[in-house]
């Protein structure tokens, strides 16, 4: 078949048009990545995703090793290990095994290895399975570079441009997607042609720090007090290089494949811009639909969330006037006074810009934000905001 | 008799200079199994004593690799790097875990489980002293019965037998597990050479003389890991595929006490109150012979 020919009137030339999940999605990536690796153990609302990725590895469509591990801890050791041998890794959690996982993330950041893995987010105890990424803000202060989804075609062209900032920088990143209003939801998705992904994204190259028997060293011994502060040191330096990084594979990217991502995006935000929406995933989407008929209000979506992208946030801010009220929508509860995207933005703002700001908790559990939620949210911004707003308590 | 006019490790892989105590088993047990497995292996490593055996950052004790891994998950790590050196091409590589009881009977245990269900590629070398001996001697669910620990101080001395950890292993129907002790290196050796050449998870436990942690003169480390088995408190036995085959029959079994008397943390069983104490030792040690017998002649050949 002539695919040229055909292809040229695509949307996105040397693409397939696909209605897929959203974890779906997430699969199709990490085949395309040619992840070597899959440590896989269940849980909802992830399973689907390594279900689907030992269909791909079982049917020969994919080439992985692909093992059935005993818990998520042993998930995260696994992929350390496969990580540290210098195999391109994939696999995905969500909420509990996450959380049980929290040891070995640590160890993944501080041994400085590269994987991407998504989480479907989902919240804590009392049992709960629905959207709420209170699982992954709480993991974000173990090194882990976190990206938030607002649809699957984001999820997957994420998971292939994290691959490459992974690889680079030597340190590991969650995809995050929303439970069930992504995971489990059909959207029309873009696949890009292997050979696409091959030209962006090249078979992962050793580095020569990756265990190799024929020369052999020790790895992860006792590090004295003299020592220790070299390594975190280096890991500052990189972790300062993510937010540049980003927004340069995001272009390498829209280059190649057509699609533009940023550290963060910046809709209808300038100088006669009232009120901002700050907001991460599924949520934009909704709220883009209802500033449709607010025209003085605008959406900062934050794609990149750790390390967080300060200075994006102050370039996509630069012309709004500085009587702008900015409104944090939290789908997290941190058990703190406020949200964790308050606490990013203040110290976003901290000796830059003065902005009133108020947090409205929303979404939680699983709630749904349908347009009318936004509407009240703009409505209380509007009329007396209140510094904490819960707004589904009403 | 003659003393031995050869050493028996022929290529020694092991560097001077190793951080454990005098009269330690891991040095011993590592010079072995490493001149035995050569430098084409990899050392996975969880917390232990033998983490800091193995030397600080960079130093690495042995000629092969170690991987130093958290306490919990060194069969899931060694997993990774297992299947990661078969893609490579690298089937050849020795994957070995090195942990101590606490990391094997207790916390790393799920993962044990795991990858000797799973049927890894692995070598699984326990080092069982009986206690955490890196953190300071505390109570395992390997300790034995009657010890002392710092977590089981004086008479809250340990009031349970340890688990029958060989047992539950071979339950998993892997292709070999067997114990083994210092003091009978060349048992000890013929193992390690027999499951160098089988493929499929493998485990070997080593009872693990510890002069800190049991109150023993470091020169008698060896007498007392000697005794262990003469007293049948230590027995060796292999186990391949659940069929079990004792690997050594004391021509006169000594009493347990012989063992128990030489080491600290028994000695207030010895005082005459807890005279009983002793005794119930002594039962329970010819319970588990017993049943070791058994367990020998239950024997069913395994067919794939």
């Amino acid at each position: 078949m002539n695919n040229t020919e055909t292809s040229t009137k695509k949307k996105y030339p040397r693409h397939t048009e696909k209605v897929m999940k959203g974890n779906f999605a997430a699969a199709e990536a990490a085949k395309i990545c040619k992840a070597g690796f899959i440590p896989a153990y269940p849980i909802t609302p992830q399973t689907t995703i390594v279900e689907e990725l030992a269909e791909k590895v079982g049917s020969g469509e994919m080439d992985a090793a692909y093992v059935n591990m005993d818990s998520e801890h042993s998930v995260f050791a696994a992929a350390m290990g496969s990580a540290l041998a210098g195999e391109r890794v994939f696999t995905a959690t969500s909420g509990q095994g996450l959380f049980y996982a929290h040891e070995v993330l640590h160890a993944i950041a501080h041994f400085r290895l590269p994987m991407v893995v998504c989480n479907v987010g989902r919240p804590s105890i009392p049992w709960n399975i629905w959207s709420d990424q209170s699982d992954s803000l709480s993991q974000r202060d173990t090194g882990w570079i976190q990206f938030y989804g607002e649809s699957s075609q984001e999820v997957l062209d994420t998971i292939i441009q994290s691959y490459i900032l992974s690889e680079k920088l030597e340190i590991p990143v969650f995809v995050v997607l929303d439970a069930f209003y992504q995971s489990h939801t059909s959207e029309n998705v873009w696949i890009p042609d292997q050979d696409l992904v091959n030209e962006f994204l090249p078979p992962k190259q050793l580095k020569g720090t990756e265990i190799n028997p024929d020369k052999p060293i020790a790895v992860g011994g006792l590090v004295q007090p003299e020592h220790y502060g070299k390594f975190n040191y280096d890991f500052w330096i990189d972790i300062n290089r993510v937010e540049n990084l980003t927004n340069q594979i995001g272009e390498d990217f829209y280059q190649k494949f057509g699609r533009k991502y940023q550290a963060v995006e910046a809709i209808n935000i300038n100088k006669d811009t009232k009120i901002i929406l700050v907001t991460i995933s599924s949520i934009t989407t909704t709220a883009k639909g209802v500033i449709q008929h607010h025209p003085e209000v605008g959406i900062l979506k934050i794609r990149l969330f750790h390390p967080f992208p300060k200075n994006s946030i102050l370039e996509a801010l630069k012309d709004v006037a500085n009587d702008t009220l900015l409104v944090a929508i939290e789908r997290n509860f941190m058990g703190d006074k406020v949200g964790a995207m308050m606490q990013e933005l203040r110290e976003a703002f901290y000796g830059e810009r003065y902005f009133k700001m108020i947090d409205v908790f929303t979404g939680q559990g699983g709630k749904d934000v349908p347009p009318i939620t936004i509407e009240k949210i703009i409505y209380k911004a509007k009329n007396n905001p209140e510094d904490v707003i819960w707004i589904d308590m009403e | 008799m003659l003393p031995a006019m050869e050493f028996l490790i022929k290529d020694e892989k092991v560097f001077s200079g190793g951080l454990s105590c005098r009269g330690c088993g891991w040095s011993l047990l590592v010079r072995h199994l490493s001149s035995i497995l050569g430098e084409n292996t990899v050392y996975v490593v969880p917390a232990s004593c033998f983490s800091i055996i193995a030397g600080p950052y960079p130093l690495n004790e042995i000629k092969g690799t170690i991987v130093h891994t958290i306490f919990a998950a060194a069969p899931a790590t060694a997993t990774g790097i297992r299947h990661t050196l078969d893609r490579q091409g690298r089937k050849d590589t020795n994957v070995v875990i090195l942990a101590g009881d606490g990391g094997t009977f207790d916390i790393g245990f799920q993962a044990l489980s795991g990858a000797a269900s799973r049927g890894e590629n692995l070598i699984y070398l326990v080092n069982n002293n009986g206690a955490y001996m890196n953190t300071g001697i505390q109570t395992s669910s390997a300790t034995p019965y009657g010890a002392v620990t710092t977590t089981n101080p004086n008479s809250n001395f340990k009031k349970k037998f340890p688990k029958d950890l060989m047992g539950i292993i071979a339950a998993h129907n892997i292709p070999y597990a067997a114990t083994a002790s210092l003091a009978f290196m060349e048992d000890y050796r013929a193992k390690i050479k027999k499951a160098k050449e089988m493929e499929g998870f493998r485990l070997l436990m080593v009872d693990g003389p510890c002069p800190p942690g049991h109150k023993v003169e470091p020169a008698n480390s060896i007498q007392v890991a000697r005794l262990a088995v003469e007293s049948n408190l230590y027995p060796l036995f292999e186990v391949e595929y659940q069929n079990y085959k004792v690997n050594y029959r004391p021509t006169k079994q000594l009493p347990a006490t012989e063992c128990m008397k030489l080491q600290g943390r028994f000695k207030h069983l010895f005082k005459e109150e807890n005279k009983h104490l002793l005794e119930e030792t002594q039962k329970v040690t010819d319970y588990n012979w017993r049943r070791l017998l058994a367990l020998e002649k239950l024997s069913v050949e395994f067919v794939l």
